[in-house]
């Protein structure tokens, strides 16, 4: 893998972000294929140490989406 | 999140690779938006220094 | 309760250059409350230590725990069995755990990730205040329960100063004088009449160092 390819955390909150999400899906809105989506109940539940243990685990980039 | 940035700049992780965004269920486009700001940041910085080390051996 | 800071995470990583497997050891008390030592900080400080060693494509093994407390040996013993798979120890308690790990574990590198600040309460979230000197001779009763030692900049028993000014400290601007929070409570009290009395010198010598305290019901055993 010569391309760099970046591997993008998103944790969404179900309500709202994860929804967000779905709709732009089945809106076929084109957005970027690099993210992966964390799906929780709540961002509230979002602590510090989970986007760090995401960097630890080799994430280019995390965002919190609520 | 200032709090997350914080402990990233200390390790020497440049802290713009974390973001927070408030959005509603409706907000798609916001959505969609902070997806593609977030790959575009990383492909700007480069791979996370630890997976690049990690490939490397 | 005692207040910390954590130390600056290049200091903590310089005190652990060279070494392979570090033991991160939290205190439940004091320290987690004010959030610089607890489980969640031992998490936080691995992780943190992790990263930055992956990132110099470094190997290192880190094991975390976090005991009750660090200042009784009941708790530290627990460390027992563990200890010795680890070439260094990370104490995130007060100064005074830290020491106590050292001392029951003397044939290991014990380190401190904080620094321990003071005797102080939660003010608000995430803010914390000095509150004590530990000065061993309380002048609370007659001071409206504000302590003169710790809150007035130059610990006066015989406040105020000349330069108190409009209820705030000469010393700096934006800290209350003492001596005009301890006025107002002991007229809101009606003890005014003890402003009045004249407190003697500081009896410094209770103060020695260090504190050693024996409970009556154990002296015979000492
Ligand atoms: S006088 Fe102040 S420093 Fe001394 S014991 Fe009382 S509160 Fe603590
Ligand atoms: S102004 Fe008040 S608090 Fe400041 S040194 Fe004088 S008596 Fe103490």
């Amino acid at each position: 893998m010569n391309e760099f390819e970046p591997k993008v955390v998103a944790f969404c909150c179900q309500y709202c972000a994860y929804s967000a999400a779905d709709l732009a899906g089945s809106m076929r809105l084109q957005y970027s294929p690099n993210v992966r989506i964390v799906k929780l109940m709540c961002t509230g539940k979002v602590d510090v140490i989970h986007l760090l243990k995401a960097f630890e685990g080799g994430a280019d980039a995390v965002f919190v989406a609520g | 999140m200032q709090y997350a940035k914080k402990l990233l700049d200390e390790v020497g992780i440049d802290s713009r690779r974390v973001e927070m965004f408030n959005m509603g269920a409706s907000d798609a486009q916001k959505f969609t938006g902070a997806a593609d700001e977030m790959t575009e940041r990383a492909r700007e910085l480069g791979p996370n220094p630890i997976r690049a080390k990690k490939r490397e051996s | 309760m005692i207040v910390a800071d954590r130390k600056p995470f290049d200091d903590i990583k310089a005190m652990l250059e060279g070494f392979e497997k570090i033991l991160i050891v939290g205190c439940g008390e004091c320290v987690s409350v004010c959030m610089v030592g607890g489980e969640k900080e031992v998490e936080i400080l691995a992780s943190q230590l992790r990263m930055a060693a992956g990132k110099e494509g470094k190997k290192i093994e880190i094991g975390e725990i976090t005991l009750e407390r660090q200042c009784d040996r009941e708790y530290l013993e627990l460390l027992k069995d563990r200890i010795n798979n680890y070439d260094v120890v990370v104490s995130m308690a007060c100064g005074a755990g830290v020491q106590f790990l050292a001392e029951m574990y003397d044939h290991k590198i014990v380190l401190p990730a904080t620094n321990t600040r003071f005797i102080g309460v939660t003010e608000g979230e995430g803010v914390w205040a000095e509150r004590c000197r530990a000065c061993s001779d309380c002048v609370l009763a007659e001071t409206g329960g504000i302590c003169p030692v710790t809150i007035c900049a130059k610990g006066l028993l015989n406040g105020p100063c000349g330069g108190t000014n409009d209820g705030k400290c000469e010393v700096d601007k934006n800290k209350d004088c003492a001596w005009t929070l301890i006025y107002n409570r002991l007229d809101k009290l009606g003890r005014l009449d003890s402003i009045r009395e004249i407190f003697p010198a500081k009896r410094y010598s209770v103060q020695t160092r260090p504190g050693r305290r024996i409970h009556e019901a154990f002296k015979e055993k000492e």
